[in-house]
């Protein structure tokens, strides 16, 4: 059995990656499952979901802990603990990650183990689609390539699976043509066709109680939230250029976040911990002041 | 008669201090997280907030808070009921002195459109009846959409959603109207009932600065575009928020103990201006055009805007 995780984050497509991913190997003759992990599925957050690809009958359920190729949609969610991206991989674990970097890159920076390749889907898809949007039909195509897929299934998935959402038939063209290219461009990387060791017995623990007094949470607590890093939810980030800010404040009162503070000489500044990427204060600003930068950093620190 | 602004006349008068934090779980792009942020601008942070289950449930997920001002979390169909409760263990207080009258706090109602339109609407009207002295803040978002965007009373004709898709015997998805809140309320005589949009900064915090003179139900029906049900790139929720206006679709108004004044009036652009730009109509446009609907979404604005026009109550 093949077992495939993915991991994006809300609206980039993981969860239709896999689906995608399910539908080709079903047409292709095997047995397939997919499943997405369900909960608050924010635009933003974290997501992840599965696919299982078999020859025989598939008894396995639920989220895959060790899978043969990880198919990961946004840096970002590497150093993003929420994500748990790292569960059950070692160095014969397939990881493709959505990067501008080479492996050698990716690996130095991030020191992943597995069985690195990488390949630039965010520009490919900026480019086919003269926006940003879901990728889920790139990394359906590149999990499809890497465990052998035919690239006609990977056509007939995305066309079905798409459609199904509703996405216009000219949109599901592009899709294709994209999809098309990243299964032949994603540098290949062998993925293990058996199953990876029989999922050993989780060990349970008796959890111990703390006394109430050292136990109770405090409920008084100020607004903590501030302390928490939106910074992985961006896949773009809006940069401020002073010299054409007229300082009128419409991207400060926009903001949903209140990521955007006035300085003392009354001009806007993103603080970008705080800023999820919506780039509202992109669309609103009168003097095209705010522009857009791709992130491309493996751990944003900023 | 043009409705001026009395309170709030630049934008640089929008309080630079935070009430709302950074940090939330709420979609990038939020719309009903703009307007709650500049809303609270002028609430400040002697506020409790009693929130109906909905997406700004979420706000505030243990052990974090974006807020610095209370959280009661109640179910969806008995906030108004909770503020009650809050409003009268606050009178109670103060009356026997227990409580100083300078802490008295503001009780403030969130509520999305599923629990403001449909479970807490007997709460609601209750609460007004009852001249509860309080603050009702709807994110309408046009949907119930923590729960993946299902069909509510608040979804206009033409809109798809999860229980309302465009189908082969049901082309156009949602074949109902959306329900008339802001009439129903009205028809109760609150002292102070607004509609308000996050893209018109100015008219909100006028709006919540003008109601804080009144005493009793201060009812606000906020316009939440939502990127994540309503299927648009969380970059356009500004745009979305301003066609809504300009298209006539989102009246931007206040009615003080039931006399209507609109605050702003459109220019009653074409509202395919403003359903194009979201995933949830695309079906009205494409494979074919369907042109009933849109004729019939227009005329029922134009038919609203004429009303306005005679001078008619509504």
């Amino acid at each position: 059995m093949i077992a495939v995780r993915f991991h994006g984050r809300g609206g980039q497509g993981a969860k239709t990656a896999s689906r995608i991913l399910g539908t080709a190997a079903f047409s292709e003759g095997f047995t397939a499952q997919d499943s997405p992990i369900y909960g608050s599925e924010r635009r933003g957050a974290p997501v992840s979901a599965f696919t299982r690809i078999a020859k025989e009958p598939i008894r396995e359920r639920g989220i895959i802990t060790r899978p043969v190729l990880v198919v990961v949609a946004d840096v970002s969610l590497i150093g993003d603990p929420a994500a748990r991206m790292l569960e059950g991989i070692d160095e014969r674990t397939a990881v493709f990650v959505n990067s501008p970097l080479t492996r050698e890159e990716l690996r130095a920076q991030t020191s992943l183990p597995g069985r690195l390749t990488t390949l630039d889907l965010t520009t490919i898809a900026v480019r086919e689609f003269g926006k940003r949007g879901a990728i889920s039909a790139l990394l359906g195509a590149v999990a499809g390539r890497l465990v052998g897929l035919r690239p006609e299934s990977i056509d007939r998935a995305v066309a079905q699976e798409l459609a199904d959402l509703g996405v216009d038939a000219s949109l599901i063209r592009r899709n294709q043509t994209a999809a098309r290219h990243c299964y032949e461009a994603v540098p290949l990387v062998p993925v293990e066709k058996d199953v990876r060791g029989a999922p050993g017995p989780t060990s349970l623990r008796a959890p111990t109680y703390d006394p109430p007094t050292r136990g109770t949470a405090s409920i008084t607590a100020g607004p903590n939230s501030a302390i928490r890093s939106m910074s992985g939810w961006r896949t773009f980030r809006p940069v401020l250029r002073p010299d054409l800010c007229n300082g009128c404040w419409l991207c400060f009162a926009n903001c949903p976040e209140g990521a955007i503070t006035i300085k003392p000489d009354g001009k806007p500044a993103v603080y970008y911990p705080h800023c999820k990427g919506c780039l509202d204060c992109v669309e609103v600003c009168p003097t095209d002041a705010m522009t857009v930068e791709r992130e491309t950093e493996a751990t944003k620190t900023t | 008669m043009a409705w001026e602004y009395r309170i709030f006349k630049d934008l640089h008068q929008i309080p630079r201090e935070e009430h709302v934090f950074p940090g939330t779980p709420l979609c990038a792009g939020c719309g009903g997280l703009e307007s709650l942020r500049l809303a609270a601008k002028v609430l400040g942070n002697h506020v409790v907030y009693v929130n109906a289950a909905g997406c700004f449930t979420n706000l505030a997920s243990f052990p974090f808070t974006p807020l610095d001002a209370s959280w009661l979390y109640t179910t969806m169909g008995s906030a108004p009921a909770g503020a009650q409760g809050v409003r009268d263990a606050l009178d109670v207080l103060i009356a026997k002195g227990r409580l100083p009258q300078d802490e008295d706090v503001k009780v403030v109602v969130l509520g999305g459109d599923g629990s403001t339109y449909d479970m807490a609407l007997s709460s609601t009207s209750g609460a007004i009846t009852r001249r509860l002295d309080f603050y009702y803040f709807c994110y309408d978002n046009e949907a119930y959409g923590n729960t993946g965007v299902q069909l509510s009373p608040a979804t206009p004709y033409g809109a798809r959603t999860a229980t309302s898709p465009c189908a082969v015997r049901n082309p156009v998805g949602a074949v109902q109207e959306k329900k008339d809140i802001f009439e129903i309320w009205r028809a109760h005589r609150p002292p102070y009932l607004a509609t308000v949009s996050p893209r018109f900064p100015l008219d909100l915090e006028e709006k919540f600065a003008r109601a804080a003179a009144y005493r009793g139900p201060k009812l606000f029906l906020g316009f939440a575009a939502c990127p994540t049900g309503w299927l648009f790139d969380p970059a356009y929720t500004p745009d979305v928020a301003r066609l809504a206006v300009e298209c006539g679709m989102w009246p931007l108004k206040e009615a003080i103990d039931g006399n209507v004044v609109h605050t702003y009036l459109p220019k009653l652009s074409p509202i395919e201006d403003y359903l194009k730009l979201q995933g949830r109509f695309r079906h009205l446009f494409e494979p074919t055009v369907q042109k009933d609907a849109l004729a019939h979404i227009q005329a029922t604005v134009k038919a609203y805007w004429d009303r306005v026009q005679q001078g008619d109550s509504v």
